[in-house]
């Protein structure tokens, strides 16, 4: 499509726009590995020089002296509960919305959408409160109701919008068949719709991973602390380790990068799903 | 399908689960909230205050300023951040050599959490090791060796605007998919009329994806609207509150127990997000004609 002549001005205008941009986002990153492999000392010196030795102690010290292990334990465990609880209440509401008439499901289906234009960190002080009334501060599962119930609106209307474009038929020869409500979600359904769940799964993962403000608000000890928040203390309690601190750093953003090289094509096609609407 | 009789209880044990979190994790807060913005409830105590709290607040300059902020990142993203996203998604549209891989290195940004971002722009902006400062001073501008950036009052808010184009990835990505669904015709005819490239980005490719620039907009207000790690792990809101923001602030009240004023702050914020909505969906319908 391009090729026309392509050394004109045009070309040239694009390259160094999609060169600088590519170097604004890429380059702040390749600095924080190359500077987690420094010594304190060589930090200080010329950024662009490679240490003399490759410091990979800075990572075992890390890994070490701020518990990353336990960290990542604890956001695995929370965030793939709440992925899994919010990919199935939204997949199972979904299901009623998309493929079922009954007169409130339109309204239920606004509702739950204009969930997302909530600008939800407004409400830290009422979850604060209700977390506390459940019992649940400082529990695992307080953070992963929460993150489930903060991504329901997202998760259901993807699953909502994909059911939607499964076609009806296998479904209704089922039906007849005698196939029950249940089994219809869970032989049919369910499974015409994994790249439907992948996607919002994928989103939902992420959202989890990287979430920071409930995870400081809601929990207290270090031994249900989250990466996000966990990394957060190496601003305060290791003053000078800064190569340290850019350890867990890297160690921090790994996941959710490999999650979203892995799923790349399903987070940018729920994007598209996402702005069908408007 | 129509529901059968004996399949209501199922139909209702489906959605029971959703409706049950949504009332207690969106409903009930934002009534809460409401609720408690009119008390001085300390965590303990609530008396009913009346609106002393609203008044009280709009006499703080920091929380006007925190107002302010939350307005100034949103103009600068509607502005500047999602255009330069459409510029970048015309240019990747022509789906020349390589297109993909650019496109996922843009999107990385978004997908790293905001809390590892702040830290890793924090670094960046440090006055000791940080890697502006080192560029600047090799490039001849001495005259910023050892500028604090963060804590500087007149350099702390445009640090943090311009760490934030770091995002534009992510709106490039929602117009790029847009452009896919465009017909070849388009670029077929404008061939033959002899457009130029540029002519074809400008004049056929944005105009059909102007409903995404819009929606990319909105977005952008509402993602800034709310952001808090940025400025809570850079700048906690200082120097002297020059970068403080709406949630920050909510934060602070709430760490000294002063939770009826935070709620207080929390209901301007979630009203003052839907006076931006609906102000961006009256001016940016006049705009499209379908």
């Amino acid at each position: 499509m391009t090729n026309d002549n392509s050394l004109n001005f045009y070309s040239i205008f694009k390259w160094v726009i999609i060169i600088s941009f590519v170097v604004y986002a890429v380059f702040p990153f390749l600095w924080l590995v190359l500077a987690s492999l420094k010594t304190n000392a060589e930090l200080l010196d010329n950024p662009f020089k490679l240490p003399k030795v490759f410091q990979f102690q800075n990572y075992s010290n890390a890994i070490q002296e701020a518990g990353l292990i336990q960290l990542i334990i604890n956001s695995l465990v929370i965030s793939t509960c709440a992925t899994f609880l919010n990919i199935l209440f939204a997949s199972m509401c979904a299901f009623a919305i998309a493929r079922h008439i009954f007169w409130w499901k339109n309204v239920l289906f606004l509702m739950i959408t204009a969930g997302i234009l909530v600008p939800l960190n407004a409400l830290i002080i009422p979850y604060y409160a209700i977390i506390n009334f459940l019992n649940l501060y400082d529990t695992r599962l307080g953070l992963i109701l929460v993150y489930c119930a903060v991504g329901l609106p997202v998760s259901t209307f993807i699953l909502t919008e994909f059911f939607k474009g499964i076609p009806k038929e296998i479904e209704e020869a089922s039906y007849l068949d005698g196939c029950n409500f249940v089994a219809r979600y869970f032989r049919i359904m369910l499974p015409l719709a994994l790249p439907g769940l992948a996607t919002a799964g994928t989103f939902q993962f992420i959202l989890c991973w990287n979430e920071f403000i409930y995870a400081m608000l809601l929990t207290s000890s270090t031994e249900i602390r989250t990466i996000q928040f966990g990394i957060s203390y190496f601003t305060n309690e290791f003053f000078s380790d800064y190569v340290g601190m850019f350890a867990a750093v890297v160690v921090s953003i790994l996941p959710s990068i490999t999650v979203f090289i892995l799923f790349q094509e399903r987070v940018i096609t729920g994007l598209t799903a996402g702005s069908v609407k408007g | 399908m129509k529901i059968k009789k004996d399949e209501v209880g199922w139909l209702l044990l489906f959605i029971a689960p959703t409706l049950i979190l949504f009332t207690l994790f969106f409903i009930l807060p934002i009534l809460f909230l409401l609720a408690s913005s009119f008390t001085n409830w300390d965590g303990i105590d609530a008396e009913f205050v009346g609106f002393e709290n609203y008044i009280k607040l709009f006499n703080k300059k920091s929380f006007v300023r925190a107002i302010t902020n939350n307005l100034y990142w949103c103009i600068t993203a509607a502005l500047i951040t999602v255009p330069l996203g459409l510029i970048i998604a015309l240019l990747l549209s022509h789906r020349s050599r390589g297109w993909k891989v650019f496109r996922t290195v843009l999107f990385v940004p978004q997908v790293v959490s905001s809390a590892a971002i702040a830290m890793l722009w924090a670094a960046v902006f440090n006055a000791e090791y940080g890697l502006l400062n080192f560029i600047l001073d090799n490039i001849g501008l001495s005259d910023y060796k050892n500028h604090n950036w963060l804590g500087n009052v007149r350099t702390a808010n445009a640090a943090l605007i311009g760490f934030s184009l770091c995002y534009v990835g992510y709106f490039m990505v929602i117009m790029l998919a847009k452009t896919a669904s465009i017909s070849e015709d388009y670029y077929d005819a404008a061939k033959i009329d002899g457009a130029s490239q540029i002519q074809k980005d400008f004049y056929i490719t944005a105009p059909l994806i102007k409903s995404t620039f819009f929606l990319c907009i909105i977005l952008a207000v509402i993602f800034n609207l709310r952001q808090f790690e940025y400025v809570y792990l850079m700048t906690a809101g200082g120097p002297a509150n020059k970068t403080q923001v709406l949630v920050v602030y909510i934060w602070n009240e709430l760490t000294v127990q002063r939770l009826g004023r935070g709620s207080a702050a929390g209901v301007i914020m979630i009203a003052l997000g839907a006076m931006l909505l609906l102000l961006l969906r009256r001016l940016l319908k006049s705009e499209t004609y379908n």
